[in-house]
């Protein structure tokens, strides 16, 4: 996390072999708390006044492109968790209190550079930290996060922010138990957001980096490029690689299967109540 | 600034093939950019909104081609960091952010464009602020550095340093009420606000002055005259900064 270091693509902390591997089990097992134990809980620095030890709840992490089917399954996690008995608390971008609206606004009005949004973002990403997801996993929650510092860190690195920048200022950020990634094709993801909206937005085509002034090819472009890195983050970070394309069913069942096992509990049958039946398909 | 210029006209300049300033997110060294910038800090009542005040006025009156920008001032981000103080929702994580928001904001928008265009740019609080602010509510130093990574060097940072004492008393006495954050209630250090204030100032202080050597800080003594510590500011301008090449462009001369 040293600013000072040379390009190198990540931190220390996450790049040493002998760094313990994501978290899975640690943080419900052994609650010590303390120093040494700071890098099983976040990236590479302790968040400032936290004490992670008595953390019971499960930090789940739905990353993904528009489009790869996140919030289907995250509704569906929801119902289903909350059907065996778990508290969930979802979070997401733009939904703090302190800054959500705000960077809304900042979209809209399209006059803001990147380096103000990442921070925007960064702001927004630790409000809900800890305000919502912190005080949630205190009390034993499930929290369900459609998406996660690795969005932030890909939409700032392919604008050129500098990527050991974009890891220092995420090394407060908690470590999740588990991080799904639902990889598509950008193609398939433009076709599945153009029939959501009937239109693509001007940030999900990344038009703010001049790629092309043909929409689709600047969708594309854009988004390969924001796959591109999370191909990189995902080894590194334990992805759990999950094929978007493949039928909601599918996805939902490979879910359930992995957060069952991180809760330990048995994965049963699960059939969507008649309110999500619809994205059942 | 070491180059002599005159004001006769000259051609236009060039943009470079390729872009003289580092990736966002790495340091930029004063040499990336023709401009120069001038930074004043200090703690609250340490006299340096003032001088850098007589400092603006100096280099207005003298024609020179100046831009002032002072710390948490982006209308952009005003709103989050009014809502965050009203409601008490800042945390020290998300105080600092919110901050370093707006300034990336100046930065991005202001301070860089003019230094890259040759003004001089002078600065009410820089990074500095925020490390010294920040690690007092228990940031992390080394966070904080990587976190305003991306703002220019100044060419000279002034240090106005007053007796914990005198500048505590300056704010104490014209000031009916502190607000909240400004007297770090957040820290729990007292529930008296002004003995919070005092606490919270001594630990500024502490961290500015950890920053003297290391940041090359011109440290200027607080409780001279006003007009005396003006005299020293705008002599030590004068001679780190070629201040001709401020001086009104004739082509812009009305």
């Amino acid at each position: 996390m040293s600013p000072n270091e040379p390009e190198k693509p990540e931190a220390p902390a996450e790049a040493a072999p002998a760094a313990p591997p994501a978290p899975p089990a640690k943080p419900s097992a052994a609650p010590q708390g303390g120093e040494a134990d700071v890098s099983s809980y976040f990236f590479g620095e302790q968040l400032v006044g936290c004490d992670p030890s008595d953390i019971t709840g499960k930090l789940v992490v739905i990353e993904g492109m528009d489009g790869s089917g996140r919030s289907t399954q995250i509704a569906l996690l929801q119902e289903w968790l909350e059907s065996e008995g778990f508290a969930v608390q979802t979070s997401g971008l733009r939904r703090s209190y302190l800054v959500g609206k705000d960077i809304d606004q900042l979209l809209a009005r399209n006059a803001v550079t990147r380096m103000t949004l990442a921070l925007m973002y960064a702001t927004d990403f630790f409000d809900q930290l800890e305000h919502r997801v912190l005080p949630a996993l205190r009390a034993g929650t499930v929290v369900l996060a459609d998406r996660f510092i690795y969005t932030l860190m890909a939409r700032g690195v392919v604008r050129g922010i500098n990527r050991d920048y974009l890891t220092g200022l995420y090394a407060m950020a908690l470590r999740p138990h588990l991080t799904f990634w639902l990889n598509v094709r950008p193609e398939t993801a433009f076709a599945r957001e153009f029939k959501k909206a009937q239109a693509i937005s001007y940030w999900e085509a990344g038009r703010d980096m001049s790629l092309s002034h043909d929409l689709y090819w600047s969708f594309i472009r854009y988004q390969t490029m924001i796959k591109r890195e999370f191909e990189v983050m995902a080894k590194r970070h334990e992805f759990i690689d999950l094929d978007g394309e493949a039928s909601v069913q599918a996805v939902n069942k490979q879910l359930r299967q992995k957060i069952a096992e991180q809760l330990g509990i048995r994965a049963g049958k699960y059939t969507p109540s008649a309110a999500l039946a619809h994205l059942w398909r | 600034m070491t180059e002599t210029q005159d004001t006769t006209p000259k051609p236009p300049r060039q943009e470079p093939a390729k872009s003289t300033l580092p990736q966002p997110g790495r340091p930029v060294p004063s040499r990336a950019y023709p401009g120069a910038l001038i930074v004043v800090e200090g703690t609250d009542g340490s006299g340096k909104s003032t001088q850098l005040y007589l400092l603006k006025r100096w280099l207005e009156i003298g024609g020179y081609r100046l831009h002032f920008t002072e710390w948490n001032s982006s209308p952009l981000v005003k709103s989050a960091t009014r809502r965050g103080k009203q409601r008490r929702l800042l945390t020290p994580v998300t105080f600092s952010l919110l901050h370093a928001a707006d300034f990336a904001d100046r930065c991005e928008r202001q301070i860089m464009p003019l230094l890259q265009a040759d003004y001089l740019v002078l600065a009410d609080r820089y990074t500095y602020t925020g490390f010294a602010r920040d690690a007092a509510r228990g940031c992390p130093p080394r966070w904080l550095r990587n976190l305003y990574r991306f703002a220019p060097v100044p060419d000279i940072t002034f240090y106005f340093r007053a007796p914990l004492d005198v500048a505590v008393n300056r704010i104490l006495s014209g000031r009916p009420k502190l607000k909240y954050y400004e007297a770090g209630m957040d820290l729990g250090l007292s529930y008296d606000r002004a003995e919070s204030f005092r606490l919270f100032q001594a630990r500024i202080l502490e961290e500015y002055d950890k920053m003297v050597e290391s940041d090359n800080f011109v440290v200027l003594d607080g409780t001279l005259p006003v007009n005396k510590l003006q005299k020293q500011m705008r002599d030590i301008v004068a001679e780190r900064i070629d201040l001709k090449r401020f001086a009104p462009r004739p082509e812009e001369a009305v």
